[in-house]
């Protein structure tokens, strides 16, 4: 809401303008502008207001979310030419009043002076009010001819380093086409991309919280935008690093001693065992891969560990789940069943063999063929039209969200409709045969020369990709491949960075940009030159995912501890600490599996299936447990679809469903098996402890456990429970109770 | 060398198949030959197999398609044939090759199975290996002939030897199996290290000496008797182009080659002949080339002059490959530094001549796709001058194969025909797809009518006659014969009511007058690999066959024969009406009164449906020829529609069953008599003689069991053939005999 004052004058002039008069008939007016009076012109003065005000938000007035009771602005004020139209000529100038402009209804309804649905937003006393009232009052002109545009805006200080508690006033001064500048710090958008770190004021003033790091806030005015980012250090001691083990750790520890956070120590062998098994293969350790890596003197030991993982079926199968996912591999009618199953398995496949990454997303996005003889034509099956096509090749291999764009610049980025129509044109040749099963399509290139029309100025647009110049595609082109070839570029600005940001966030929680896929100017990453160098050693293996894997999990940036010292509890984005994390849906009914020696049961799936080798989403509905906690339905590009959030229903699920009770007493378990076990219940214990933590029990615990499983107890009419009875029921308990810790359910 | 091979021993297989009883299904029984176990034979060798499938009752005689292979019954300790059982005996010099196995049964000549000879060792799984531990041991350079487990892997292993290349390949749906196969070759803990689900075959150098696993699985994870394979493991030398398992063609390879064409081109392609340095030829050219690398595009420039008209063909697809070939023809003109290309001509697919269907819920069309994603177009030059032909693969994009072969043909016209058929099936019931899949076994009375399609060549247009030669005793073929610029004709196929149960394999034809000379050439007949039910839920497998088998019953008869009442020809003046009178024979009860029946022969297809009655012996239709407009000519046609006919299935067996059940009522009644008496006897015999008597009670008393005994078998038999030969509604395609037509040209 406008409470400041800052109006330029500029010089006089005649306007003529249509008014209205009492709504019933319009004539021609003639408005005097005296020369000292400044002239309002409605670009440069009247859409800032509004967007200030928030008028032109899709909640409001904005058109891309129906404008309420038929009062149509453009988003963010992206199109002021449309939005002088709806204000001025719409409704027989409804909305203005010449004859006495603070009784026009846009001012009464804005200053809550009548009734409105978004509340007083410009005080009669604001700047804002004044310069909507004047602009009416000149007779509500768009420009004039000699009018100056509004080029470009810079904010002070772009980055600086903002102490805890500390504030940082933002000047916004923006240049327009004849040299002149103006302060607009009073009518530009302010938004921190992170408010538990920094909070804005609307006059532009940064409020640094408690947490160190680094924060921006997105500042936008007049359809453009730009970012302050602050580092906001913690200013402790870091006396003592681990010794870096790759260039990972060289960035993250120095941006560590940047800010002045002390890392937590590196973890212990048996927490890193279980942490990589889970992160890579999606497994708990077995109990011999636990005792012989604690057995062994090799100080390669680690690194060996993870190209093991990396060699194993396991690791494809872990992964190919997670993309497959986005990908959309959805179950929709029971006659998808082949289709998912051939694409599952060619991303699987593609994984195992550790096919470089441009070659796995250019198969995907040029695929040709049927389902059978090319799975990702599977693709093309649930990805229908181009629009979709695009939107989600942007947001999943690019990270740059286009979906607004296709009705009007988008509001956070520099994309406009020509940008997302130009996209969209990468697919327009994309031809479709019936193959004879139902609901597939033969994909082929239709020949043709590929464009694609923008719906608001239908402009037939050749395919360009995020403003990067295309060569000339023939007729004769595919110019999917052509879109593959530019991806594939090591100059490629978006195609590397969202994977090593997505891959990142997969072993680190947090990606370096959060979310993931929303890569742009106004988000910055936390920690740029890491980002910067993990993308270029991407492309300069050759897009090797396995690598990329390789060298995340072998830092030592990966292998610390995940109990905080005195000074990184806080730490969220800077990884000083592994952040624990509950394990996914898959992983942690296959970790109950492995615990209780049971298998859950997968329709058409062989027995014995991993949760994570699951090819589609289907499984959610006759697996409960998978729906409980969190599986996604594949219906979106975005890992945010995965629900890792905990809920009372989880801690249920896990106390007390059936199909958890259900394995704890099969009599094919492990609680049966030890049961009949000669051993000495230690060494049962042992197992137990080995293969649900990867680590023996303390003695405390394994006191405990026996105890407890040598217990006695008496029937409700004081009869003693049978011994054996009793002992089975303990063991399942044990188990049961192992499986209720955070311990077991966490990655940490 | 005598192979003995075990066929009860694999698993789930039995020897009739369960039939989907509907309320009402679609054709009468039909025989089937589904499985044979094993699936194939070493030229030189013999081997015991076991068949299965449906409606095989009586089976005696197993045929083959080429003379080498023969079959005799096995017999049992006591002499007699054991049921679906066969000692197959195949010749040295038999050729290495997929051909067609048959059963003659009751019901006459069963519906084929593929039977391999190959050069390998063969044999058969013993066992269930469905886990690694039970993997079964394969010897190198064998064929393992296996019915795939339902939601199982199978597992073989063998022993490599570091440097061997080791192929293995699984023939599947070349050989009428349902199954998709995925092959994988894993290391000795059965972790993946090679995956082919395309239906290629896996060639895999081996690392380091020792055992390696197979395993095979179904892409879905079906299993069951219809999802049967070979897999062969093989040594070759390292330089050794791999020659897959032989399969049998798909329908639309009828069209292919042109006749004459040599077997070897004259010209292979010289890469790179790409837009930028194309491949210099001159026409007429028969060139062969690959669609290799990824989005090969292979450019062949010639010089031509304006009204030079060529004939372009490519096989590619034809040859069984997952291609789709493309051609653009341009014109070049060339200044010193620029080229201009102009469109000259497009070739895509070879368009079906007729309607295929879309496999939806309802019958649109056959699912026999004579068309072809090949090339098959007439190039007309429009100027003079040097001119590019471009050809590529529209599925080629990102695909890495050089098997994708092609072969391009540009010759002057040589106009020609090829031709294909398959039995007729029209809109009956929906979904049901039964009777798609169909042998030529008539019943006597019957008239089978095969839809013959034909694919012309070059710009041949003339009228294309269809004839059978060697047919068996009692049966008669009538073709319908092709109009001049139409490409579908009809073969009817009548048995007489007293025909002899006969079999025999017949010469099939389609003659044409090409530029005054006769020119005949075969017609391929193509069938379903399975029955479809449902076909939502299976898809049709269409192929060729390699012969054309007929049969007739001798046993069982049609339930209706409608024939005109006169076999001579019938003669109308153009202009006028004609009445023919028909005669129905019945030897069923039907639903309904009227059966709708359409017409069939050029000329006559536009006559009204008309009702040809079922509870009636005669009916009449009238072709008036002025409506029709039909020109004088010799014309032949036949009327057709589908009865629900209330089948019976061997009714007389209810006879004899009932004869053999009053037989064993009286054996029980005669033996129980006697027993009585003896009993009788017993309590009267003098002392001496008691014993004696009491031994006769015994053995009576015996007598007595076996004679209740037979009694109960008898019931069920007599009970088993009451259920078989209960009246089932069951939709009959009825096909009239033909009739021939003269019409004379009205007087002036």
């Amino acid at each position: 809401m406008f409470t400041n004052d800052s109006v330029l004058a500029r010089g006089p002039l005649q306007y003529a303008a249509w008014g209205a008069f009492c709504g019933c008939f319009m004539a021609l007016m003639t408005v005097s502008v005296d020369a000292a009076e400044h002239r309002v012109n409605f670009a440069n003065d009247v859409i800032p207001v509004l967007t200030k005000a928030g008028c032109n938000v899709g909640v409001c007035h904005a058109k891309a979310g129906g404008g309420q009771n038929g009062f149509q602005l453009s988003l963010l004020g992206f199109e002021p030419q449309e939005d002088f139209e709806h204000l001025v000529k719409e409704g027989r100038t409804r909305r203005l009043f010449f004859g006495a402009p603070e009784q026009s209804l846009l001012l009464l309804k804005a200053s809550g002076r009548l009734p409105h649905g978004g509340g007083v937003r410009l005080t009669t006393d604001s700047a804002g009010y004044t310069v909507l009232r004047e602009w009416i009052r000149q007779g509500a002109p768009y420009e004039a001819k000699e009018d100056p545009k509004f080029v470009a805006f810079e904010v002070l200080p772009s980055r600086g380093e903002v102490g805890l508690q500390q504030q940082q006033q933002l000047q916004v001064i923006a240049k327009y086409s004849d040299g002149t500048v103006r302060d607009v710090t009073s009518l530009a958008v302010y938004e921190s991309n992170d408010d538990a770190m920094a909070e804005v004021t609307s006059s532009g003033l940064v409020k640094i919280q408690n947490i160190s790091g680094n924060v921006a806030v997105m500042v936008r005015y007049q359809g453009q935008v730009s970012v302050f980012s602050a580092s906001v250090p913690l200013g402790a001691p870091v006396e003592t690093l681990p010794p870096p083990k790759n260039f990972i750790d060289e960035h993250v520890f120095a941006n560590l001693k940047t800010l002045g956070i002390p890392p937590s120590i590196p973890c212990d062998d048996v927490t890193f065992l279980r942490r990589v098994t889970l992160d890579i293969s999606g497994r708990l350790p077995t109990a011999e891969e636990t005792q012989t890596f604690l057995a062994s003197s090799d100080p390669a030991k680690r690194d060996l560990v993870v190209d093991a993982l990396l060699r194993s079926p396991d690791y494809a199968d872990f992964f190919a789940n997670k993309w497959t996912a986005l990908l959309k591999n959805r179950r929709d009618d029971t006659s998808d069943i082949v289709s998912n199953f051939a694409f599952h398995s060619w991303v699987r496949d593609s994984l195992l063999a550790n096919k470089p990454y441009d070659q796995f997303v250019r198969e995907l996005l040029a695929a040709t063929g049927t389902v059978l003889g090319n799975p990702p034509v599977a693709w093309y099956k649930r990805v229908k039209e181009p629009k979709q096509q695009i939107e989600d090749v942007a947001q999943l291999f690019l990270g740059v969200r286009m979906q607004c764009a296709q009705c009007h610049h988008h509001p956070f980025e520099r994309w406009s409709q020509d940008d997302y129509y130009s996209l969209v044109a990468f697919f327009s040749q994309v031809g479709r045969k019936p193959s004879g099963t139902r609901g597939e399509d033969l994909i082929f290139h239709k020949r043709g020369i590929a464009t694609a029309n923008n719906m608001k100025s239908g402009l037939a647009l050749k395919p360009a990709a995020l403003g990067d110049e295309i060569p000339s595609i023939t007729a004769d082109e595919d110019p999917r491949l052509k879109l593959a070839d530019w991806m594939s570029s090591p100059t490629n600005s978006f195609f590397a960075k969202a994977l090593v940001n997505r891959y990142w966030k997969h072993f680190f929680q947090r990606g370096l940009i959060e979310p993931e896929d929303d890569i742009r100017d106004t988000n910055p990453p936390t920690n740029p030159a890491l980002l910067t160098a993990l993308e270029q050693h991407f492309i300069a293996s050759g897009f090797d995912l396995k690598d990329l894997v390789r060298v995340i999990a072998q830092s030592q940036a990966y292998q610390l501890s995940e109990v905080p010292n005195e000074f990184n509890v806080s730490d969220r984005q800077n990884y000083s600490r592994y952040y624990p994390r509950r394990l996914q849906a898959e992983v942690l009914l296959d970790a109950i599996d492995t615990l209780a020696e049971t298998q859950t049961d997968f329709t058409n799936l062989p027995p014995g299936t991993r949760a994570v080798a699951l090819p589609d989403n289907s499984y959610n509905r006759s697996t409960p447990f998978l729906r409980v906690f969190g599986r996604p339905e594949a219906e979106s590009v975005c890992e945010c679809e995965r629900i890792q959030s905990s809920s009372l229903a989880q801690s249920l699920h896990l106390i007390n469903a059936p199909d958890i009770k259900a394995k704890l007493a099969s009599p094919q378990g492990r609680a049966e098996r030890l049961l009949k076990d000669a051993r000495p219940v230690e060494e049962k214990v042992n197992e137990l402890y080995l293969v649900a933590y990867s680590r023996r029990p303390s003695p405390e615990e394994l006191k405990t456990a026996v105890d407890y499983l040598n217990e006695t107890d008496i029937t409700i009419d004081g009869q003693p429970v049978d011994a054996e009875t009793l002992r089975g029921e303990n063991y399942q308990d044990l188990i049961w109770a192992l499986i209720n810790t955070k311990e077991f359910l966490f990655n940490h | 060398m005598r192979t003995l091979l075990l066929a009860a021993i694999f698993s789930g297989m039995s020897f009739c198949w369960t039939l989907t009883v509907h309320a009402q299904s679609v054709g009468l029984p039909t025989p089937r030959l589904l499985t044979t176990m094993p699936m194939g034979a070493k030229a030189g060798s013999e081997v015991e197999i076991t068949i299965t499938g449906e409606y095989l009752e009586e089976a005696d005689e197993l045929t083959f398609s080429d003379p080498r292979l023969s079959a005799t019954r096995i017999l049992d300790e006591a002499g007699q044939p054991i049921p679906f059982r066969y000692l197959v005996t195949v010749a040295p010099d038999c050729p290495v090759g997929v051909h067609e196995a048959r059963v003659m049964t009751r019901l006459g000549i069963s519906s084929s199975r593929a039977f391999t000879v190959g050069t390998l060792d063969e044999v058969v799984r013993t066992k269930p290996n469905t886990s690694l531990a039970d993997a079964m041991e394969l010897q190198i350079n064998t064929i393992c002939n296996a019915v795939m487990t339902q939601r199982a892997v199978d597992y073989y292993s063998f022993e490599g030897r570091q440097g061997e290349r080791i192929v293995v390949d699984c023939a599947t749906r070349g050989i009428d199996s349902k199954l998709n196969a995925v092959l994988i070759i894993a290391d000795a803990a059965g972790r993946d290290l090679l995956v082919e689900r395309r239906g290629g075959s896996l060639d895999f150098t081996v690392p380091e000496e020792g055992r390696y696993v197979i395993k095979v699985h179904e892409i879905t994870f079906k299993g069951g008797p219809a999802y049967y394979y070979r897999l062969a493991l093989q040594k070759l030398p390292s330089e050794a182009s791999v020659v897959r398992l032989p399969s049998t063609q798909t329908v639309n390879s009828f069209s292919w080659p042109p006749t004459g064409l040599p077997e070897k081109p004259e010209l292979t392609e010289q890469e790179p002949n790409s837009p930028e340095s194309p491949q210099k030829i001159s026409l007429p050219c028969d060139i062969a080339g690959h669609f290799f690398p990824a989005a090969d595009v292979d450019v062949f420039e010639f010089e031509a002059k304006k009204g030079e008209v060529w004939w372009v063909e490519v096989a590619s697809e034809r040859f069984g490959l997952p291609t789709d070939p493309a051609i653009v023809v341009q014109r070049v003109e060339r200044t010193d530094n620029s080229q201009t290309l102009t469109d000259v001509a497009e070739f895509s697919d070879i368009p079906s001549p007729v309607r295929v269907s879309s496999n939806g819920y309802a019958y649109d069309g056959p699912p026999y796709n004579a068309g072809s994603a090949d090339v098959l177009g007439q190039l007309e030059i429009k100027e003079d001058g040097i001119h590019r032909l471009q050809l590529s693969d529209q599925f080629g994009g990102t695909r890495n194969d050089p098997r994708n072969e092609y072969r391009l043909v540009v010759r002057k016209a040589a106009p020609d025909f090829a031709l294909v058929s398959w039995a007729l099936h029209m809109e009956l019931r929906n979904g049901d797809r039964n009777a798609v899949s169909k042998p030529l076994a008539l019943r006597g009375g019957a008239t089978m009518a095969l839809e013959v399609v034909a694919i012309r060549r070059d710009g041949f247009e003339g009228e294309i006659e269809l004839f059978m030669e060697g047919l068996p005793e009692g049966i008669t073929a009538q073709g319908l014969k092709i109009p001049s610029g139409q490409s579908r004709g009809m073969m009817l196929v009548t048995a007489d009511p007293n025909a002899p149960r006969a079999f025999g394999n017949v010469t099939f034809s389609g003659r044409a007058n090409i530029d005054g000379e006769t020119v005949t050439r075969p017609c391929r007949l193509a069938s379903m690999a399975w029955p479809i039910p449902d076909a939502w839920s299976d898809l049709p497998s269409p192929r060729l066959l390699a012969d054309v088998p007929i049969s007739v019953s001798g046993f069982d008869f049609a339930p209706l024969t409608i024939a005109p009442t006169t076999r001579d020809a019938y003669s109308v003046t153009a202009g006028e009406k004609l009445t023919i009178p028909l005669a129905q024979t019945r030897r069923s009860e039907f639903s309904g009164a009227a059966m709708k029946c359409r017409t069939m022969g050029a000329g006559f297809e536009g006559v009204p449906m008309f009702d040809v009655a079922l509870t009636a012996d005669s009916s009449e239709v009238v072709l008036d020829t002025a409506t029709l407009k039909t020109q004088p000519g010799e014309y032949v046609i036949a009327f057709y529609g589908g009865a629900v006919a209330k089948y019976r299935h061997r009714p007389k067996d209810v006879d004899v069953a009932e004869e053999a059940c009053r037989k064993a009522e009286e054996d029980v009644a005669a033996i129980d008599a006697e027993v009585k008496n003896l009993m009788d006897n017993v309590q009267a015999a003098a002392p001496e003689k008691k014993s004696e008597i009491e031994q006769a009670l015994a053995a009576a008393m015996v007598k007595q069991k076996a004679a209740a005994d037979a009694l109960t078998a008898a019931t069920a038999r007599l009970k088993q053939a009451t259920d078989a030969a209960a009246p089932r509604d069951i939709v009959d395609i009825v096909v009239s005999e033909p009739i021939t037509i003269h019409v004379q040209p009205a007087e002036k």
